[in-house]
C-alpha cells in the first residue's frame, strides 16, 4: 500500500508501464508480447488489446532506449515513450544521461550524424546549412550546466487531474551539462532580418501514421538571443543519447521542454510566433485561471519560463534515521527566468520556517542545491517542507493552478521520513 | 478556493480523514486497464487511437465531455486520422465511459462494433481493429491508406494476389500506393493474416 502522506496531493501511478514491461518485450526476442500478450481482467478478457505497430524502420525501439536508463527510471506511457526517476534518485549535483527524463511526443528517430543537417532560412539574409562538425568548427563552443523540465512535470498532482502524461511533483526534469553552440551565434551568420519576432525549431521525429503533425514550436526572439540558449550536441560531455535528440536540439534553458526542439533540423525565422498544434493546441494556459475541470478557454497563452520550484532529493521518502544523530536534509531548487534566492525547510507541516543552506554559485541555469543539518530530537514520523523564493519575491506555493492541461505543477515538495530510537 | 485539492486542503484545515485519503490513493494507485470499455464507439475509439497511444492514455484519465472534445480536436491537429464523422462518436463514447462527472455505464460488447460492414460481432472486423489496420483503412474511401475496395480492385485476377497482400501486411512498405509507408506487421499470426487477405480480396 503507498504511504499518501509521504507526498501529499500526489499519488504517480507506478504501476502501469515499468521497466519490467520493456525488459519483458526483450526477453521476448523481438516479438512484440508484453502488450498484446497482456492479461487482462474481467469481461475484457477474450478480446484482445489493439496490437501497437512494430517498431518501424529508422526508429529506436523503447527497450533500446530504456535499455541506457537506470532501473529507477519509471515508464508514465510507452507510445509515446516518457518516463523519469523519482526525488530521491535525483541527489546529484548534475543530473547523468542515465537519469534524465523521457518525453516523447512521437517515435525515437535513429538519425545519422553524418548526414544531419541544420538549415537555418526565414527571414534571414542568407540561408545555412551546416552539418555538427561544421557547426563545432565555426561557432564558439560553449558549455553549460542548465535546467530543462516538461512543462507538465507534476501533473498527477492537479485535481482532478488533467488528461497528458502523469508525472509525478518532481517527474519530468533534470539539469545536465550541455555542449553546442549559441543560438544567437547561428543566427547572426545567417543575418536575422528586421522584423524578426520568433524562431522555429522543427524536429525530425515522427509519428506511426503518416499524417503525425511535425513537432515545431517556436520562442521569441529575446530568448533566441540570449547567450545560454544553445544548439546542442553534448549532454555531458557525451554525444546526445538517441532519445534526447541525437544529433542536434536545442537547448532553450529554464523553458518548458517543448522549447528544446529535439532531433532539430530546420530553424526558421519568422515575422510572429508559428501556427501550429504545438504552439496553438498544446503548451497553453488560461490567461485568467478557470475553475478545475473546465475546457481550454480562448483566452490561452503558450507556456514559456518555469515558475519558481524545489524538490527533497534526500533523505527518501519513509528512510529510516537515528535519534539524535545528525541528517544533512539536501533538495535542489530553480526557476525558469531570474534566481532563488531562498529556500526555508519545515518541520511541523508549515507551521514555522527555516533557512536551508543555498549553494549560489553556477551556471545561470542550473539549479541550486540547498542542505539543511536536522537533528531528530523525538522519535517517530517526521515529514519536512522546502520552499523556494526567487529574486522576484515569489514563492511556491501549497497548490499550483489548476489549469486544463496540467501545466506548471510546482507545489511545496513534502517528504516524511521515520526517527527510530 | 478553487485550485485547492482535496488532499492540500485536507492538510490545510487538519481535518484529515486518513482512512479516506487511503481510499484515495488505492483508487489512483490500480492499474489502468489496458482495453478499452467495450461499448458504443469503443471499436471506433481503439482504431483511431491505439495506432499511436496505450490504451491506458484513455483508461486512467476521467474527464469532463468539454475536455475530451478539447483532446480529440488537439490529437487531429496533431494528425490523427479521424474523419469529421467519427468525432461526435468517440466523443460520446470517451465522454460516457471516461467521465470524471458520471460514472460508467455497464460494458456493452453488442454495441462495440463500428460500420466496415454491417453487424458488430463481425470476426474480420475485430481483427481490423484490433491490428490497428482500420486506423488508416476503411472499406470504400481512403483515409491515411487505399481503402479496402482498391486493394480488392488491383489485385483482381492476380493468382498471386493472397501471397502478395500477406507479405505487404506482415513487412510494411511503401512506394505501390504512393509514399506514405505502411508500417510492418510482423507480430500477427498466420491465422489471422489468412482470414484478413481472404476478406479484403472479397471486397470488389
Amino acid at each position: 500500500m503507498s504511504n499518501p502522506s509521504k507526498e501529499w496531493g500526489v499519488n504517480p501511478p507506478r504501476t502501469e508501464l515499468t521497466r519490467r514491461g520493456f525488459m519483458t518485450r526483450v526477453a521476448g526476442a523481438g516479438a512484440a508480447v508484453a502488450l498484446s500478450g497482456v492479461p487482462v481482467q474481467g469481461w475484457t478478457q477474450d478480446k484482445p488489446a489493439a496490437k501497437p505497430p512494430t517498431d518501424p524502420p529508422g526508429t529506436v525501439p523503447n527497450p533500446g532506449v530504456m535499455a541506457e536508463k537506470v532501473p529507477e527510471m519509471q515508464a508514465h506511457s510507452e507510445r509515446p515513450l516518457t518516463g523519469s526517476v523519482p526525488a530521491e534518485h535525483h541527489n546529484y549535483a548534475v543530473t547523468p544521461n542515465d537519469r534524465m527524463f523521457i518525453r516523447n511526443n512521437h517515435l525515437t528517430p535513429d538519425l545519422d550524424a553524418g548526414k544531419h543537417r541544420l538549415t537555418v532560412k526565414g527571414l534571414v539574409d542568407r540561408e545555412l546549412a551546416y552539418s555538427v562538425d561544421e557547426l563545432r568548427k565555426s561557432f564558439k563552443v560553449v558549455t553549460t550546466q542548465a535546467m530543462l523540465e516538461c512543462a507538465g512535470s507534476g501533473r498527477a498532482s492537479f485535481v482532478p487531474r488533467p488528461s497528458g502524461t502523469p508525472w509525478s511533483p518532481t517527474g519530468g526534469m533534470g539539469c545536465p551539462r550541455w555542449t553546442g553552440v549559441r543560438l544567437r551565434d547561428v543566427l547572426a551568420a545567417a543575418g536575422v532580418k528586421a522584423g524578426a519576432v520568433h524562431v522555429a525549431g522543427q524536429g525530425g521525429d515522427f509519428g506511426v501514421v503518416a499524417t503525425a503533425a511535425p513537432v515545431i514550436r517556436s520562442i521569441p526572439m529575446a530568448k533566441a538571443m540570449e547567450e545560454h540558449t544553445l544548439i546542442a550536441w553534448d549532454m555531458n560531455e557525451k554525444p546526445l543519447p538517441k532519445v534526447h535528440g541525437y544529433p542536434l536540439r536545442l537547448m532553450v534553458p529554464g523553458w518548458v521542454g517543448s522549447a528544446s526542439t529535439k532531433w532539430l533540423h530546420t530553424l526558421t525565422v519568422l515575422d510572429a510566433p508559428f501556427k501550429g498544434t504545438y504552439m496553438d493546441g498544446s503548451y497553453r494556459i488560461p490567461r485568467v485561471p478557470v475553475k478545475p475541470g473546465e475546457k481550454m478557454p480562448p483566452d490561452a497563452v503558450i507556456t514559456e519560463a518555469w515558475p519558481v520550484k524545489s524538490m527533497i532529493t534526500h533523505p527518501a521518502p519513509d528512510a529510516t534515521v537515528k535519534l539524535g544523530r545528525p541528517v544533512l536534509i539536501e533538495g535542489r531548487a530553480w526557476v525558469g527566468e531570474g534566481a532563488v534566492d531562498r529556500v526555508d525547510l519545515s518541520f511541523n507541516e508549515g507551521a514555522s520556517w527555516q533557512p536551508a543552506a543555498i549553494n549560489t554559485g553556477g551556471d545561470k541555469y542550473a539549479w541550486r542545491i540547498f542542505s539543511f543539518e536536522y537533528v531528530p530530537k523525538t522519535p517517530g514520523y517526521v515529514t519536512v517542507l522546502a520552499r523556494a523564493r526567487d529574486d522576484k519575491g515569489s514563492l511556491q506555493p501549497i497548490v499550483s493552478t489548476w489549469n486544463p492541461l496540467g501545466y506548471f505543477w510546482n507545489g511545496i515538495h513534502r517528504v516524511g521520513f521515520v526517527v527510530e530510537a | 478556493m478553487t485550485g485547492v485539492t482535496s488532499e492540500g486542503f485536507c492538510w490545510l484545515t487538519g481535518i484529515l480523514a486518513a482512512a479516506s485519503l487511503v481510499a484515495v490513493a488505492l483508487a489512483q494507485d490500480a492499474e489502468p486497464s489496458k482495453t478499452l470499455i467495450p461499448g458504443k464507439g469503443s471499436d471506433l475509439a481503439t482504431a483511431r487511437c491505439a495506432t499511436c497511444h496505450d490504451a491506458q492514455h484513455i483508461t486512467r484519465a476521467k474527464l469532463s465531455r468539454g475536455e475530451w472534445e478539447y483532446n480529440i480536436r488537439n490529437m487531429i491537429e496533431r494528425g490523427a486520422p479521424i474523419a469529421p464523422g467519427e468525432i461526435p462518436v468517440i466523443l460520446e463514447y470517451l465522454a460516457t465511459y471516461y467521465n470524471r462527472d458520471s460514472p460508467a455505464p455497464a460494458p456493452d460488447p453488442s454495441a462495440a462494433g463500428f460500420g466496415m460492414d454491417a453487424g458488430g460481432g463481425d470476426p474480420v472486423q475485430q481483427l481490423l481493429n484490433a491490428n490497428a489496420c482500420a486506423a488508416c483503412h476503411t472499406l470504400d474511401k481512403r483515409v491515411v491508406g487505399p481503402s479496402f475496395r482498391e486493394f480488392a480492385a488491383k489485385y483482381a485476377g492476380d493468382g498471386e494476389a493472397p501471397a502478395k497482400l500477406a507479405r505487404k501486411i506482415k513487412d510494411g512498405g511503401s512506394g505501390t500506393w504512393g509514399s506514405v509507408p505502411m508500417p510492418p506487421n510482423a507480430a500477427i499470426s498466420e491465422t489471422d493474416l489468412g482470414q484478413i487477405v481472404g476478406w479484403i480480396l472479397q471486397q470488389r
